[in-house]
């Protein structure tokens, strides 16, 4: 696990340090962007194995804007996304009582925040292992 | 990897990604106070808000009404020497503000925003008469009947529809607003 590389792009220092720390103990390694822009040229640069993905950013919900480019490149598209995100209350009132639905984008899976620690690393291991398995696949 | 943000960048952070950090380039020469309109019903004027941005005073910008104060009239963004988009400065730190909730909940701004929103996606403009209802009931009597009063003028008149009405091709603009902000069912 040591040497599984996970990126969060996330505009909140406060809630990054929470996933990053809770991520951390649990022997993952952790980079943070802390915008959108910042977020694509670490993603470029590194190679990383799952990224942690938040919306609201930016002017609006850059997240969105990400999550379409990631899907538009065929290398960055083999990675798993996982959404965390509070849409719902910054932005539910657009929509009234619907919630976020979980194929929000066409990413892999959507938590919401507040997010529950152990709900995460389930998550978290579980996009690897299936990200591990459509590679062997693959191979 | 990336260090934590101060407050500076994190509202250079919701700005226009090509704008950067332009607080750095704020020469307080106080163009923008002295071109605002609405500069004196500030709790601090545009250039010491800016100021305060610069040395990282997050309570102390989130708590004055500068912001929400800002009639985006964008004077100050026109005239600024140093090209610093003032005006997108006050948006950036509303939504920081309401995206982090740190706003008193009788204020009137984040109520007429979302208000202003849901009417413009429930029927693609916006319409008075329900905007209204989120500043009305602060004002005092006698300016409530001079609203209602004049309101009532301008319905007669046919200024004001009496019932809200809808632009042509309605579902449209909805998928449009949905592509933006994939919320909700899917469709």
């Amino acid at each position: 696990m040591a040497n599984t590389k996970l990126l969060i792009i996330d505009d909140d220092p406060d809630y990054v340090d929470g996933i990053k720390s809770i991520l951390e103990k649990a022997k993952y390694q952790v980079d943070a962007a802390y915008n959108p822009k910042d977020g694509i040229e670490a993603l470029k640069s590194g190679n990383y194995d799952l990224l942690l993905l938040d919306i609201m950013m930016g002017r609006g919900a850059e997240g969105v804007m990400v999550a379409r480019k990631i899907n538009k490149d065929p290398k960055l598209r083999e990675m798993p996304v996982l959404i965390i995100t509070g849409i719902r209350e910054q932005m539910a009132f657009l929509f009234p009582g619907q919630p976020a639905h979980p194929r929000l984008l066409p990413t892999d899976e959507l938590l919401e925040k507040p997010v529950d620690p152990d709900l995460l690393l389930e998550k978290v291991d579980s996009l690897l292992k299936e990200a591990a398995g459509k590679k062997e696949e693959g191979a | 990897m990336a260090t934590k943000p101060t407050f500076r960048q994190e509202i250079s952070n919701l700005l226009y990604a090509s704008h950067g950090d332009p607080f750095s380039n704020c020469i307080q020469c106080g163009t923008c106070s002295g071109t605002c309109p609405v500069a004196e019903f500030m709790d601090e004027p545009p250039r010491r808000l800016i100021g305060m941005i610069n040395a990282n005073m997050k309570e102390e910008v989130l708590d004055c009404n500068t912001y929400w104060f800002c009639a985006s009239c964008y004077h100050c963004t026109v005239r600024c020497p140093s090209n610093i988009d003032i005006a997108s400065v006050m948006y950036a730190v509303k939504r920081y503000s309401i995206w982090h909730k740190t706003y008193s909940d009788e204020l009137v701004g984040p109520v007429f925003s979302e208000t202003f929103m849901k009417t413009v996606a429930h029927n693609g403009k916006s319409y008075e008469p329900i905007l209204a209802t989120t500043y009305l009931f602060g004002f005092g009597a006698k300016e409530f009947f001079q609203e209602v009063q004049g309101a009532t003028r301008m319905m007669l008149k046919g200024r004001i529809p009496v019932l809200p009405s809808k632009i042509k091709h309605l579902k449209n603009f909805q998928k449009m607003i949905k592509r933006i902000v994939p919320i909700g069912e899917e469709t």
